[in-house]
């Protein structure tokens, strides 16, 4: 007996109806939600530090523990400096539990970081900062920085300076 | 079947050939050469080298006869500085300081003094490591590279002076410039984190001690024959401990 159609094209139907399932599966997955950080943007491009913060993070680190190099923009404690949350008492959240800044992500995609097993995971409180944490002293030079990281970048990706920050899966 | 060229090469298009490739060589080399060197070419400024450096030797010069016993002030201006809060279980608590007692045999003569990671010039512990975590920065200052540190404790057990401990249970309200972790080894970092800030160099058991008005810690550096720490010691003949080791140690002691 012929079957109803040829077995390549049976197959073909197959994998456009997989492929079609996977997207809206894909499409319907809700993204972590990470909190906004302080001030307008991060060290980098958010798009670069998506995809390049171990990186950077690393390179941080041997500069730092190794060459004594303490004053470069990447380093793990301006990172929670300026991505830690507060709880309703006004206190802050660790960088690294459920929902906050590194674990939102980092949790969704299942990398288990152990940074904070070592590393503060809240700012120093005797740090000059604000009780409502809204008022941010910038930092000078990393803000320098940041704008020769991501103006060239921006350019060069087409990207809406106002995009906003809350993260989508890519 | 594959088809094989059998025609002899034909000698002046074999040679247009190799001059086309090697024009194209200098081209290309010129291409990846020239943004190299242009910075060079227009005089551009080359930033200062950043961070620990060769030109210093960090180190301590203690005066055992201004130290008191019983006073441990070093010790808690340590602890506080580094968020070294003990456990409960004395035998297992990081020690980066400790005090200790002498007394002469012979002439009686007792004295006091702090024993903290003694930042040898060929350390016993950086020799030691599997890893390479243990080393010596380029100011002198040997630390431990806790990225590395595997836990393995050999340079615990290579330690002539006993300066390091391990860390046997989970830590907590880590201050950020002292990161510090279960599963690794820690010691004296001569407040690298003040050496690295300039400024506010003193370490903080230097700075502990002259809060308790005994001022037997100098920290300066050695290199430098204009510091106090290179005046003090040429003037007065400033010990080893275990000099016999010839370890080259960056912590000496007057009045031992």
């Amino acid at each position: 007996m012929r079957p109803v159609l040829p077995s390549r094209v049976s197959h073909y139907l197959l994998l456009l109806a997989g492929l079609t399932l996977g997207c809206l599966s894909i499409a319907g997955e809700p993204g972590p939600v990470i909190p906004k950080g302080k001030g307008d943007q991060c060290a980098a491009e958010t798009d670069y530090m998506r995809r390049n913060h171990m990186d950077l993070i690393v390179h941080q680190r041997d500069d730092t523990v190794i060459r004594g190099i303490r004053d470069e923009p990447f380093s793990l404690v301006e990172c929670v400096d300026c991505h830690v949350q507060r709880d309703a008492e006004n206190k802050h959240i660790r960088v690294d539990e459920e929902g906050q800044f590194c674990a939102g992500c980092h949790s969704f995609v299942a990398a288990k970081i152990d940074c904070f097993s070592c590393h503060a995971a809240v700012p120093d409180t005797n740090q000059e900062e604000s009780v409502d944490g809204n008022h941010w002293i910038p930092n000078k030079r990393l803000m320098a920085l940041s704008s020769r990281f991501s103006a060239p970048l921006k350019r060069a990706l087409g990207h809406d300076q106002n995009e906003p920050r809350t993260a989508k899966p890519d | 079947m594959i088809k094989m060229n059998l025609e002899p090469p034909n000698p002046t298009n074999s040679l247009a050939a190799r001059r086309r490739f090697l024009q194209r060589l200098g081209l290309l080399s010129v291409a990846v050469a020239a943004p190299a060197l242009l910075p060079a070419l227009s005089g551009a400024t080359i930033t200062p080298v950043k961070g620990a450096s060769n030109k210093h030797r960090w180190g301590l010069l203690i005066d055992t006869s201004k130290c008191v016993s019983g006073c441990d002030a070093c010790v808690r201006g340590c602890h506080e500085e580094h968020g070294i809060n003990g456990t409960g279980n004395d035998h297992t608590d990081a020690q980066w300081i400790r005090k200790i007692d002498l007394q002469d045999d012979l002439t009686a003569k007792q004295s006091s003094l702090p024993m903290m990671c003694q930042h040898c010039d060929s350390a016993p512990c950086v020799d030691v490591c599997p890893t390479g975590a243990s080393f010596k920065r380029a100011d002198g200052v040997v630390l431990v590279n806790k990225h590395t540190c595997i836990g393995c404790r050999y340079c615990v057990m290579a330690c002539p002076y006993k300066a390091r401990s391990f860390i046997h249970e989970p830590v907590s309200n880590q201050k950020s410039w002292a990161p510090r972790g279960q599963g690794t080894v820690e010691s004296c970092t001569l407040c690298v984190h003040r050496i690295d800030a300039e400024g506010e160099q003193q370490p903080a058991c230097a700075v502990a001690c002259t809060d308790e008005a005994h001022s037997a810690i100098l920290f300066g550096d050695l290199s430098d024959p204009q510091s106090d720490i290179a005046k003090a010691m040429n003037k007065r003949h400033a010990q080893e401990v275990r000099s016999d080791l010839e370890l080259n140690t960056g912590v000496r002691y007057l009045n031992l």
